[in-house]
């Protein structure tokens, strides 16, 4: 065997490797959910069991009793919102300084991105008594106007990439036919800028669909609760869990995220290294 | 690369030129953004600030200025540098994993694999889970009765490790998920920029028959560093402020051995109501990311990155 072919098989083996250390802890997780609560602690190591009835009882606890479907529905509601809202604020603005000079502009743009880096925790408590004072405590907007302001900075970076990928001359050439500024952005550039707009929608969607410490905050009715909000109730280190259901309630969790991520995968990659560029 | 700086340079002498741009325009385009942030982020910001000298009652519902008491009690408690260690330590040692092995994968990948392309998609998954299930995951993979890795581990002769209950190994297990979660977001930035490297360099090395060994230390990687600063300096950043793992995973236990600043933060302010306190400890962490921020800044504008 030749020193080449010798590198090939050991550079599959370290390929096969890689892939098992990043996705064993899902399977994992999906194997723990098939099982009742005496199969977790008995066998060590963990067998597959494609037993109907547990998987049923497992799953339809986590579904029904536990409503999860209300959670799912709480999570889109207040992401969809929150992600379109961020791109309304954060699209013309990332345009804004791109294209156009004024006084300290890059300090401005700075600033902006700056709050990605913003640690939640340092906000989590003003922003609660703000969302008390305007008595949204427990609704939908108590979540999304701070998540806004959160996934904002992030659309901002990323868009700024990308619209300084389209010419200038574009914008000149609309400008010189008689548009004014905004409505180049409408009529001519947001039609170019569909998969930059994908990519802020991507990393927004992530982001609001994850966060839960502000969200501990703001929600304390069940009926309200987030995914992430929920299964941090659920799953804490405190409570007593059966790991079986707790499993279940893992998949059901990062089902979502598995499909979106499938669905979006270019445009991840494309936007953490569309923040490397700025 | 060349070509690249110079249609910056065009593309800057054209915006000098650019017609008219009035101030209404800016104000339009801007404002919303603007105003917004100014609502929800830098108002609660200077109200933290605010508040980080003052005592909240919980029974009255009101605040008495304390002046810098929040802060001396804070510097003469035991516990506040413990969680800093914590955290530093935390974000020095993950971080450095990360970026070796963030690395090293971005090299691996740069071959001809078959199944390349869907390990790699494979990678880019724990970075986008819900954190509280990635602390479910490892809390099962650790659990000390029935999981797997204690069992790999009695079976290969190492025995039972305490990995969540241990104090003096809890932390390192911390270290351990985090790097698990976030070593792929460096070798997505390493690798989009070893890809984005024009192929002479590659073929120039292998002519000069230099081994790869060579040509990976005194080529690639020297190419690779601005990209590899950038990703340690983002990461550490968002290492420094890990809230989410610590809460999923250890709750800051065994004692205060996983405590982090952002968890701190959180218990005092959510769980005991000492929300002056609790911002005086989140204005530590709010100066440490301006710092990082700074020094981010300063990276990205020396060496713009052309990955994208």
């Amino acid at each position: 065997m030749s020193g080449r072919t010798f590198g090939r098989i050991v550079s599959y083996v370290v390929l096969v490797l890689i892939g098992l250390i990043g996705i064993a802890p899902f399977l994992y997780l999906l194997l723990l959910s098939f099982k009742s609560q005496l199969q977790t602690f008995l066998e060590v190591p963990p067998t597959l069991h494609f037993d109907w009835a547990t998987i049923k009882s497992n799953y339809g606890q986590v579904i029904h009793e536990n409503q999860y479907l209300t959670f799912v529905e709480n999570s889109i509601i207040v992401t969809g919102i929150a992600t379109l809202i961020s791109l309304a604020l954060g699209v013309p603005a990332a345009y804004a300084f791109s294209r156009l000079r004024f006084r300290g502009s890059d300090t401005w743009a700075s600033t902006v991105l700056s709050f990605r880096f913003m640690p939640p925790v340092a906000v989590a408590i003003p922003i609660y008594l703000m969302i008390r004072y305007i008595g949204q405590v427990n609704t939908y907007p108590g979540l999304i106007l701070p998540y806004i302001a959160f996934s904002l900075p992030l659309v901002v970076w990323i868009m700024i990439g990308f619209f300084d990928e389209i010419p200038r001359e574009i914008d000149e050439a609309a400008m010189v036919d008689g548009l004014t500024r905004p409505q180049v952005l409408l009529k001519v550039l947001l039609p170019l800028a569909r998969p930059g707009m994908l990519v802020a929608a991507t990393f927004g969607v992530i982001f609001i669909w994850n966060e839960f410490l502000v969200g501990l905050y703001i929600i304390n009715s069940q009926d309200k609760e987030t995914i992430p909000i929920a299964a941090s109730t659920l799953l804490t280190v405190e409570s007593p869990i059966d790991f079986n259901v707790a499993a279940a309630v893992g998949v059901v969790t990062v089902i979502p995220v598995l499909l979106f991520s499938i669905v979006v995968q270019r445009y991840i990659v494309r936007g953490i290294t569309a923040g490397a560029v700025r | 690369m060349a070509a690249t700086a110079g249609d910056a340079g065009r593309i800057r002498g054209s915006r000098a030129r650019l017609p008219t741009q009035g101030r209404g325009e800016v104000l339009l385009l801007l404002a919303p953004c603007a105003l917004y942030l100014a609502a929800f982020s830098i108002f609660p910001l200077i109200t933290s600030l605010v508040r980080s000298f003052e005592d909240y009652n919980t029974q009255t519902d009101t605040w008495r200025w304390v002046g810098l008491q929040n802060y001396s009690e804070l510097i003469h408690s035991s516990d506040f540098w413990t969680v800093v260690e914590n955290t530093v330590l935390l974000t020095v040692v993950g971080v450095a994993i990360q970026v070796v092995l963030g690395t090293a994968l971005a090299l691996f990948f740069n071959q001809q694999l078959r199944g390349g392309s869907i390990v790699r998609g494979i990678l880019i998954l724990p970075m986008l889970l819900t954190p509280i299930v990635v602390g479910l995951m490892w809390r099962a993979l650790l659990d000390p009765n029935w999981g797997l890795l204690n069992w790999i581990f009695v079976q290969v002769g190492i025995g039972q490790v305490g990995w969540l209950s241990d104090p003096n190994v809890a932390l390192w297990t911390l270290v351990v998920a985090d790097s698990w979660q976030w070593t792929p977001f460096v070798f997505v930035i390493v690798y989009a920029r070893l890809q984005a490297l024009p192929h002479e360099v590659f073929e120039a090395g292998s002519v000069d028959g230099a081994n790869w060994f060579q040509w990976t230390m005194y080529l690639t990687l020297p190419l690779l560093m601005p990209a590899i600063v950038f990703a340690a300096v983002f990461r550490a950043i968002d290492a420094f402020r890990t809230f989410d793992l610590v809460y999923g995973l250890t709750n800051g236990g065994p004692g205060e051995s996983t405590t982090t600043l952002s968890f701190q933060a959180f218990q005092n302010g959510f769980e005991f109501q000492h929300y002056g306190y609790a911002s005086a400890i989140s204005y530590v962490m709010v100066l440490a990311a301006a710092i990082g921020v700074t020094l981010l800044f300063k990276v990205v504008k020396v060496r713009r990155l052309e990955t994208a």
